[in-house]
């Protein structure tokens, strides 16, 4: 892993402060959750308080005139139009009558405040759903909501029955029923419409009004569609008529199983009670059978209608906002209003953009719930016994609104700091990789080059890094003192000889000329052939120096390759007869800024080595290549190949890999010469098995000169 | 009389081998192991030869002094180098200061025998008025092999001895080409081949101070040097 990898990991640590974010932000939507869950529960607490004892509108019951909470909550709470004639409406008439009269037990049992509406639902008691639409009065049920449970059905016997399912909706009632009538029959219509003979299947509506009247309603269909209703009169000499009654509007549908009525009544016009029977008839005139929540004789209502005042939907509307979904129940659960702006945006602001839906991934909980709820409870006026039941719900719109804002926003800065800290860690993991690459390079090519070390990069740095470089600097300056040392070792290693061989030679060129005797001329000698070998072997010892010396002193001139190698080649073919010398010259001049008598001396180095290591009889190569504007002198011969190990020492000084048996005296020098003379023209030696057996030494000169 | 070879050289055994050579030759021989010693002796007499050591004793570049003091005393008297340092810098300064000749110690005692003869005769050619010298003659050249003495354009062109021998050898056969080697055994010296560059570098600049576009001396790459008229 490199130090830039490691860098760039740290720096992907500080994604933990998105992350820590994030865990704050959760932390933030718990507190602002609680937050306004307690503020949804004080709403619905005042709202329940301000409902308090208001039977009216709850139930539709008139207040108790001495009651002290009517007129507090009245002035308190009176919604500007709303709210102002209801509370007033009910209490002028006796609010005692329609109480005593249709519940004087529990009225006497319980306190004067107890409210009828909240006795356990009867077998007659209707209670209509809280409409969120106005169903189309057209006899068809698919506009109505789909609740199996909110039916009551009513039968008579096997073949007589009916299922009604009531609803409320704006100040009115609205009434669906599905009658199960195997014969079903029209009214006559027409003429009169209590003649007994036209009746055909009728549908009786039971209204108490809200003064304590009753008032009995039929509707009688004389073919599928719109049905008007009558309301029996009483006329002046007990006689009845039936006029049409226009508030309440109807529409018959027959049905597979009998046939379907669909009813509106307006609320002002129903009390407390109501009911329907159904008077089925096999034929037009028969005797009906009659059953439903009416007496069948007098038409009295059996069953109470459980239904809020419409004020109760105006009441509530006072407190929506946009979110907020308020509904108030009976102690048993049954909706009695509603007011519902769930679904309304919550105007803070636009739909919140993709990177916070992004971000929002982050922090929501899967399968967490984006509502809140609250619910009190309403008590009557002496706050003796529950009437009712507020329930407030609210969207997480503003809370998770408000959470968004803060996480894009945190989030935003986060990232884009990890991406700072990030790209900066990158940038000094990658500056500090450059700085230790360059050191790399530097005490790399330091050891290499004949400890020839000038100058180490980094030792201006001040930080860690300067100090390495400054130890290294160190290090190889005196390692440089030493390989100076070796290098100049043999140089006067050489020098230090001489005088004791001088010695030696001198004395034996003066005992040549004395007078000795055969046998001692013998060892004299051999006394000499070992000083010339000496003296050979301190010669190549000083022979780097001097070629060193040579190339120091050189001059360059411009010159052409070509003629310089083809003579050189005729001069070697006359020195090694033993060897075939074959010469590939480019036809053209080939001109080089150097020094001609370093590159035959090169030369003879190159051609040197290569008789030495080639058989007797083979062919040496000499080829001069110039591509890409550079001058390639390459030597081939079949010698044996290089062995693996000495790769990249060939040219180094004072190295060599020679057979045994070699009593010239060596020492490395040539090869290393050659790679010296590269050098000083601005190139490098190197050398290669070839494929087909061999050796080639290729020497590359520096940039050739355009003519 | 004897002809008197000073030998300065502070290696007593060195010393005493080159004294007993140049007596058995049958010169006069005095030795100093250092530069006070020899100048004191030379303030008082000349000799007619001088070989000195550069290093002597306590000072390592003593000989080059020796060498200055000695060529101020006199012009004529012929001085030789005979040093263990090998360096192209020692030999250039060497002759720099009017030696002349460098010569290492690895040179036999015939060789320097066989030098030291060879001044010797130069300088009896010199002092000869007008002798019927041997002179060979190329062009603008003119080599008096008995004065060791060569001429550009009737100017004397200052040669050491080893390169009157090189351009002697090279002039004797214009156009053939002399090896390095042939160089050597003509110059008698044991020298290698860079320094044989060097020296014929340091002749080209001799007579080219005198004649710019002298280019008489040319390289055979590979096997020597010619003379070309």
């Amino acid at each position: 892993m490199s130090l830039r990898l490691k860098l760039l990991a740290l720096g992907l640590a500080t994604l933990v402060l998105p992350w820590a974010g994030c865990r704050y932000a959760r932390e933030m939507e718990s507190a602002l959750r609680e937050g306004e869950l307690n503020s949804l529960q004080a709403v619905s607490q005042t709202i329940a308080a301000s409902l308090q004892g208001r039977t009216d509108l709850l139930y539709r019951e008139a207040l108790p005139a001495d009651s002290p909470a009517a007129g507090l909550t009245a002035a308190a709470t009176s919604p500007p139009g709303a709210a102002a004639a209801p509370p007033a409406a009910p209490a002028p008439t006796g609010p005692a009558t329609p109480a005593a009269t249709t519940s004087a037990a529990a009225a006497a049992s319980v306190a004067a405040s107890a409210v009828s509406a909240l006795e356990p639902l009867g077998p007659y008691d209707l209670a209509p759903l809280a409409l969120t639409a106005a169903p189309l009065i057209d006899g068809y049920s698919d506009d109505w909501p789909r609740d199996p449970a909110a039916w009551k059905t009513f039968s008579k016997d096997e073949q007589h029955s009916f299922r009604i399912l009531t609803g409320v909706y704006e100040r009115m009632l609205y009434v669906l029923l599905e009658v199960h009538d195997e014969h079903p029959v029209y009214d006559a219509g027409g003429r009169n419409p209590l003649d007994p003979a036209s009746y055909g299947d009728r549908v009786w509506l039971g209204i108490e009004d809200p003064r304590g009247g009753e008032q009995q309603v039929f509707l009688a269909s004389t073919g599928p569609g719109s049905v008007s209703a009558r309301r029996i009169e009483p006329g002046e000499y007990g006689e009845q008529s039936a006029p049409l009654e226009p508030r309440i509007r109807g529409a018959w549908q027959p049905t597979p199983e009998g046939y379907r009525l669909e009813i509106r009544v307006p609320l002002s016009m129903v009390g407390n009670r109501f009911g329907v029977l159904v008077d089925d008839r096999d034929a037009r005139g028969a005797t009906p059978v009659s059953y439903g929540t009416l007496r069948s004789d007098d038409l009295r209502t059996l069953g109470r209608l459980i239904v809020a005042a419409p004020e109760l939907d105006t009441y509530l509307a006072q407190f929506m906002q946009p979110g907020l979904k308020i509904a108030v129940l009976t102690p048993a659960g049954q909706v009695l209003a509603r007011a519902d702006a769930l679904t309304q945006g919550s105007g803070l602001g636009r739909e919140t953009p993709g990177l916070a839906r992004l971000y929002r991934r982050f922090v929501d909980r899967p399968g967490e719930r984006q509502l809140i709820e609250a619910d009190a409870q309403i008590y009557d006026r002496d706050h003796l016994q529950v009437i009712g039941r507020l329930e407030a719900t609210q969207t997480a719109d503003r809370w998770i609104r408000l959470r968004d804002h803060a996480l894009t926003r945190m989030l935003n800065f986060t990232l884009s700091t990890t991406l700072v800290a990030v790209i900066l860690m990158f940038a000094f993991a990658a500056w500090l990789a450059v700085r230790l690459a360059r050191l790399r390079r530097a005490s790399e090519s330091a050891l290499t080059r004949s400890g020839l070390v000038t100058s180490f990069p980094e030792t201006e740095a001040r930080d860690e890094l300067g100090d390495v470089a400054r130890s290294f600097a160190t290090l190889l300056g005196r390692l440089n003192e030493y390989t100076s040392y070796l290098r100049t070792l043999a140089g006067r290693l050489a020098h230090e000889i001489r005088t004791p061989l001088t010695i030696v030679r001198s004395s034996l060129d003066n005992l040549e000329a004395e007078q000795v005797s055969e046998s001692a001329r013998t060892y004299l000698a051999r006394a000499r052939q070992g000083s010339e070998r000496l003296n050979a072997i301190l010669r190549a010892m000083g022979a780097a120096t001097r070629v060193e010396e040579a190339i120091g002193s050189a001059e360059r001139v411009d010159f052409d390759l070509v003629p310089l190698l083809n003579s050189a080649v005729a001069a070697y073919r006359s020195a090694f007869p033993g060897r075939t010398f074959s010469a590939q010259l480019p036809a053209g001049p080939v001109t080089l800024h150097g020094a001609p008598d370093l590159i035959v001396q090169m030369l003879d180095k190159l051609i040197d080595n290569a008789v030495d290591f080639s058989p007797a009889g083979s062919t040496i190569t000499v080829r001069l290549l110039a591509p890409a504007q550079r001058a390639v002198i390459e030597v081939d011969n079949s010698g044996p190949p290089l062995p693996a190990h000495i790769e990249g020492r060939l040219f180094e000084s004072l190295w060599q890999s020679r057979p045994d048996g070699d009593s010239r005296p060596h020492f490395g020098l040539g090869l290393y010469i050659v790679r010296l003379i590269a050098e000083f023209h601005g190139g490098e030696a190197a050398a290669q098995n070839l494929e087909g057996g061999g050796v080639r030494v290729s020497v590359r000169l520096g940039a050739l000169i355009a003519r | 009389m004897k002809r008197l070879v000073a030998i300065v050289e502070d290696e007593a055994a060195i010393r005493d081998n080159y004294a007993a050579a140049f007596m058995r030759e049958g010169y006069a021989v005095r030795c100093y192991a250092n530069r006070v010693q020899a100048m004191q002796a030379f303030a008082a007499r000349l000799p007619d030869l001088a070989v000195i050591d550069i290093s002597l004793e306590e000072e390592p570049e003593g000989g080059f002094e020796l060498c200055r003091q000695l060529r101020a005393l006199s012009a004529e008297l012929p001085i030789i180098f005979l040093t263990a340092r090998d360096s192209e810098l020692d030999a250039v300064s060497g002759l720099r200061l009017g030696a002349d000749d460098f010569l290492t110690k690895d040179l036999s005692l015939p060789h320097l025998l066989a030098r030291v003869n060879a001044l010797f005769r130069r300088v009896d050619a010199l002092r000869k008025p007008d002798a019927a010298a041997e002179v060979i003659r190329r062009g603008p050249l003119s080599l008096d092999a008995e004065r060791m003495q060569a001429q550009w354009d009737g100017q004397v062109v200052l040669l050491s001895l080893t390169e009157f021998w090189i351009v002697h050898a090279l002039a004797r056969h214009p156009g053939h080409v002399r090896s390095r080697q042939q160089l050597m055994d003509a110059a008698n010296v044991v020298l290698d081949d860079n320094t044989i560059t060097s020296h014929v570098k340091r002749i080209r600049r001799k007579f080219q101070s005198i004649e710019p576009n002298f280019d008489a001396v040319q390289t055979v790459y590979g096997m020597g040097y010619r003379w070309v008229e």
